[in-house]
């Protein structure tokens, strides 16, 4: 399942859990069904100031290891995945992903992933990189939202993992809406661990607004995942607006 | 560390978006609806997922790269076998469907105002002193290989680059065998094919390697 954290104070996009500076987060984290843990939570910022080094994707693929500032000077949404499946050793994977408006309670959207029935082979023929991306198409009246809590289950294998941290960058066509970091902290080995992320939308412009609705799936995002400050994982995923018109 | 605190859940109204727009979502069951109570939340399962819930009112969507290239593939195939006589059929067809979804979404439209007060469209402009209820579809999206005219095409309207170039990496790698030089003796070598074959998987299994410093 493809998540990644956004914490937007301009963008309207909650496909993933984020958090924002001046939102909350609580989490959960089970490493058997008696055994609980908090997870520390930073806050997430905004990657958009100035002194982050410019990087590009063409730079980035050819790196052995890539880290969180280098994803930050990414501009634009990348063309390629940085990082193939497999080197998500660490075996994170979402299991449930739900979005809720604040302000009402309403449940906006929920979805899970049953457990893995494929045998081995089966999936041989489809793309590796079809699993990692999600296509959402949302109505107008979501971009009105000003505030949404995001909440994400994922399990992980059986190897701790220190310094869990998430990147989401969004972007309307080329232009960087915002970038959103955010740390999980320490998952405990064969865990499974629930956290939720509240962020607030800010006041759109309405030429903004417009222009996203006209223009289905230029809004996109990259969601980088990094364990010990190496990519692990990227997601990717983009969005209508237009209800499906 | 803040504990969860659930969000309550209230009444909600949910309208079931027309068949055009959920081609990605099949319904687990049918539910019963009464004009007096909420629309049943739209359930329905995507390759690998199973949506528990999806609030119309915001989100009539959601599929994943899968369900993408598997749609490009059938559609691929079936505008290939329809052939260049099809195109006066396929415009009738277009217009009749686009009708239909026009008359579902406004109803749709309809019905959302009178449920929900917190239900905030976008507001379109007024053009010649009228206001439009609906947003007008999109006519400058990248199109990949279908054939527009078809419904459900919403979700399916374009498939993103970074599928595109899996598609293309893939195909790529099947020049490795030099299909197009294999004489007919050797194609019936199965123990050449299975080489060949193995090499292909692994050469898949390098498409993401990145170049060593």
């Amino acid at each position: 399942m493809s998540y990644s954290c956004t914490s937007s104070q301009e963008t309207p996009s909650a496909a993933n859990p984020a958090k924002d500076a001046h939102g909350t987060e609580s989490s959960t984290s089970d490493g058997n069904p008696t055994q609980r843990a908090d997870m520390k939570v930073k806050k997430g910022c905004s990657s958009t100031e100035v002194g982050v080094p410019v990087t590009t994707e063409e730079d980035l693929l050819s790196s052995t290891v890539i880290t969180p500032e280098d994803v930050l000077g990414l501009q634009k949404i990348t063309e390629n995945y940085l990082c193939s499946p497999d080197e998500n050793v660490f075996n994170i994977d979402f299991t449930r992903f739900r979005i809720r408006d604040m302000e009402t309670g309403t449940v906006l959207f929920e979805i899970t992933k049953p457990p893995s029935t494929d045998k081995a082979g089966e999936r041989r023929d489809i793309d590796p990189n079809a699993g990692r991306f999600v296509r959402y198409q949302f109505t107008p009246a979501f971009l009105r939202l000003r505030q949404v809590g995001a909440t994400v289950e994922f399990t992980v294998g059986d190897m701790p993992i220190e310094n869990f941290r998430m990147i989401e960058r969004h972007y309307f066509r080329e232009r960087l809406l915002k970038s959103f970091d955010f740390e999980f902290g320490f998952c405990m080995p064969s865990s499974k661990n629930t956290c939720e992320h509240i962020y607030e939308f800010p006041p759109l412009s309405e030429d903004i607004i417009r222009e996203m609705v006209l223009h289905p799936y230029e809004t996109q995002s990259d969601s980088f995942y990094f364990v010990d400050n190496k990519l692990v994982m990227h997601n990717k995923a983009d969005y209508s607006y237009n209800g499906g018109t | 560390m803040e504990t969860d605190i659930s969000g309550v859940s209230r009444a909600r109204v949910s309208v079931l978006p027309s068949a055009e727009i959920t081609t990605t979502l099949r319904p687990e069951t049918e539910r019963p609806r009464c004009a007096s109570t909420p629309c049943s939340p739209i359930r329905g399962t995507v390759t690998g997922y199973q949506i528990l819930h999806m609030d119309s009112n915001y989100l009539v969507g959601f599929t994943t790269g899968e369900e993408l290239l598997k749609t490009a593939h059938k559609w691929s195939d079936g505008t290939a076998e329809k052939g260049s006589g099809t195109e006066a059929v396929s415009s009738s067809t277009q217009s009749t469907i686009s009708k239909s979804v026009d008359l579902g979404i406004h109803r749709s439209s309809r019905i959302l105002k009178a449920k929900s007060r917190s239900y905030q469209p976008y507001d379109v402009p007024s053009a010649n002193g009228r206001r439009r209820r609906r947003m007008p579809s999109c006519c400058d999206t990248i199109h990949r290989s279908f054939a527009p005219s078809e419904p459900g095409r919403a979700l399916h309207a374009s498939l993103p680059l970074c599928l595109l170039k899996g598609k293309r990496a893939q195909s790529k790698s099947l020049d490795y065998l030099n299909l197009d030089k294999i004489s007919i003796k050797q194609s019936s070598d199965t123990e050449v094919l299975q080489y060949q074959l193995q090499h292909l998987n692994l050469r898949g299994e390098r498409v993401f390697t990145r170049k060593k410093t």
